[in-house]
């Protein structure tokens, strides 16, 4: 069994969505996170302006 | 000169107290008048409760930075207000308590032109029997509310560590204590915090982990949940939040009502009506929010608490709190410009001003029991409010009582919220959210009430990154140092 599929054996976590071993990478990638960040400030910032 | 004061020096009141004392100058006086003696940057109090930072790291001295603005600083708390001033004299005042040293109980009468209400919350742990008396903690549980709470959790936290070291299991219960809790937000990144130090510490297979919420839906986080971009999808909170909580392996109870805590155990009545108990070795449980209860008098010195004040204790302001049905609810039943409708003078910033009505979908068990969480007013939106009532304030101090009143509705702004999981730069992730705006508008958005370009979430270092970032970047402007106007709230 794939480590993200361990979880889905319990009744309560079989209608939702676990994250396998690409999606975790891409989570602590420093290069693709550092682009993310670049984005998310970006996004964060617009909504700072919208929001005054 | 005209005097204004700010009661409560938290996000919203130090936002108003610090722009208006900029944009007023020295021709008028701005008062804080505040309990507390500490600032404190409250979401790194998560940090704190897995020992992760100290007190020091999350707070600072008031007095230095309020001398250094020209800020009349009062550490005293707010007991009453008489908006129509009393026997000898029609100018308005508040009477407020010392609660500094060597001047703890003595009283004083301030007379004001204008105040600001910014009391924040009282941590309401008496409404839960066992969680604690008043706004005090009791012995059974630990909080992250303030960095002393905080300090006392990673202690305990620290002891659970210990046991399963040792060989003991531990259950960890995490949450809200009560039907009609806000804040679930910080609870939800407490547990995280806490299962990934359990993992660092390699006693996570000893622990058995559960949330209990007053949700009826995981990722309602008391805005009836949201819709948002998730790599490439519009993906229900719902299901972004589930899948945090599977992929941890930490199950939920929701919909729940905490009645009752004793050493070891939780009582708590369902939204089906079901009642049960969950045994606990560690739990962080969150306090429902009230007002801090400020009483008010007229001329007369009869009580008028209730034209000032909203049941709850929250102060009313320019919403429609006309009781309707939650179909007929609208965004624009939300204050705009956060002015008391009788005194024109009075204002209320952040958590302590009354909202017209949850957010979420009103819900209740079969006995009749409320479980709903109330709406989030805490963060972005108390900073973005304390700043459009400075705005105010200081137009009708210089321009007079026609001036022109400045607005943010929170049907109309967005919100921020980082939930980190760890403390390391490269070790940690985030899940880092926005949305906009807060108070869903189905007239505007027909879709999902929110603009899902602005609505998004994302897990990872990046969100991570954020959350440093805000740590210091706030602290420095909370401090005014040089440039601090340029941060945005």
């Amino acid at each position: 069994m794939k480590q993200e599929e361990v979880n889905f054996e319990q009744s309560q976590f079989t209608q939702t969505m676990i994250p396998g071993k690409f999606a975790k990478a891409m989570r602590t990638c420093v290069l693709w996170q550092l682009f993310r960040f670049a984005v998310l400030n970006i996004k964060m910032i617009i909504v700072v302006q919208k929001s005054h | 000169m005209a005097r204004l004061i700010v009661l409560g020096g938290g996000v919203a009141g130090h936002t108003t107290a610090t722009f208006a004392a900029k944009w007023l100058g020295s021709e008028h006086e701005v008062v804080v008048v505040t309990p507390n003696a500490k600032w404190n940057w409250i979401p790194s109090n998560i940090w704190v409760g897995v020992g992760r930072m100290t007190k020091e790291e999350v707070t600072f001295d008031l007095a230095p930075v309020y001398a250094k603005a020209g800020i009349t600083y009062k550490q005293a708390k707010a007991v009453s207000l008489n908006p129509e001033g009393g026997a000898t004299s029609d100018k308005p005042f508040v009477t407020i308590e010392f609660t500094e040293a060597g001047r703890e109980g003595q009283s004083e009468n301030l007379e004001y032109d204008y105040i600001v209400n910014a009391t924040g919350p009282k941590l309401n742990f008496g409404a839960t029997p066992g969680l604690g008396e008043g706004s005090n903690l009791g012995e059974h549980t630990v909080s992250v509310c303030t960095a002393d709470h905080a300090v006392h959790a990673s202690h305990k936290l620290e002891e659970a560590i210990q046991k399963m070291k040792g060989g003991e299991r531990q259950k960890f219960l995490i949450g809200t204590g009560h039907g009609m809790c806000t804040c679930q937000g910080a609870a939800f990144e407490y547990m995280f915090n806490v299962e990934h130090e359990l993992n660092k510490a390699g006693v996570r297979d000893m622990a058995d982990m559960k949330w209990i919420s007053n949700e009826s839906f995981m990722g309602d986080f008391g805005m009836g949940g949201l819709h948002m971009k998730v790599g490439g999808y519009v993906v229900s909170s719902k299901l972004f939040t589930e899948s945090l909580f599977a992929e941890r392996n930490v199950n939920w109870l929701i919909g729940a009502h905490t009645n009752k805590v004793e050493a070891g155990k939780v009582g708590y009545e369902l939204l089906d009506g079901t009642v049960g108990e969950e045994e606990f070795d560690f739990a962080m449980l969150i306090p429902p929010f009230a007002g801090v209860g400020l009483k008010a008098y007229d001329k007369a010195g009869e009580d008028i608490t209730g034209v000032v004040f909203a049941p709850n204790g929250f102060m009313k302001v320019d919403a429609d709190y006309a009781p309707k049905a939650y179909a007929d609810w609208k965004a624009s039943d939300w204050p705009r410009t956060y002015q008391n409708p009788t005194y024109k003078n009075m204002f209320a910033a952040g958590i302590a001003f009354a909202p017209p009505h949850i957010i979420s979908k009103p819900m209740s068990s079969p006995n009749g029991t409320p479980i709903n969480p109330t709406p989030p007013r805490t963060g972005m939106p108390s900073g973005i409010i304390g700043k459009a009532v400075a705005h105010s304030v200081c137009a009708l101090m210089t321009e007079g009582e026609n001036a022109h009143l400045h607005e943010a509705s929170m049907a109309e702004m967005g919100a921020a919220c980082v939930a980190s999981a760890g403390k390391g730069i490269f070790s940690g992730t985030a899940a880092a959210m926005t949305v906009f705006p807060v108070v869903p508008d189905y007239e505007k958005y027909p879709g999902t009430g929110r603009d899902t370009d602005y609505t998004f979430g994302e897990i990872g270092l990046a969100g991570h990154w954020i959350k440093h970032v805000l740590h210091h970047l706030f602290i420095y402007k909370a401090k005014l140092n040089p440039g601090w106007t340029l941060i945005p709230e």
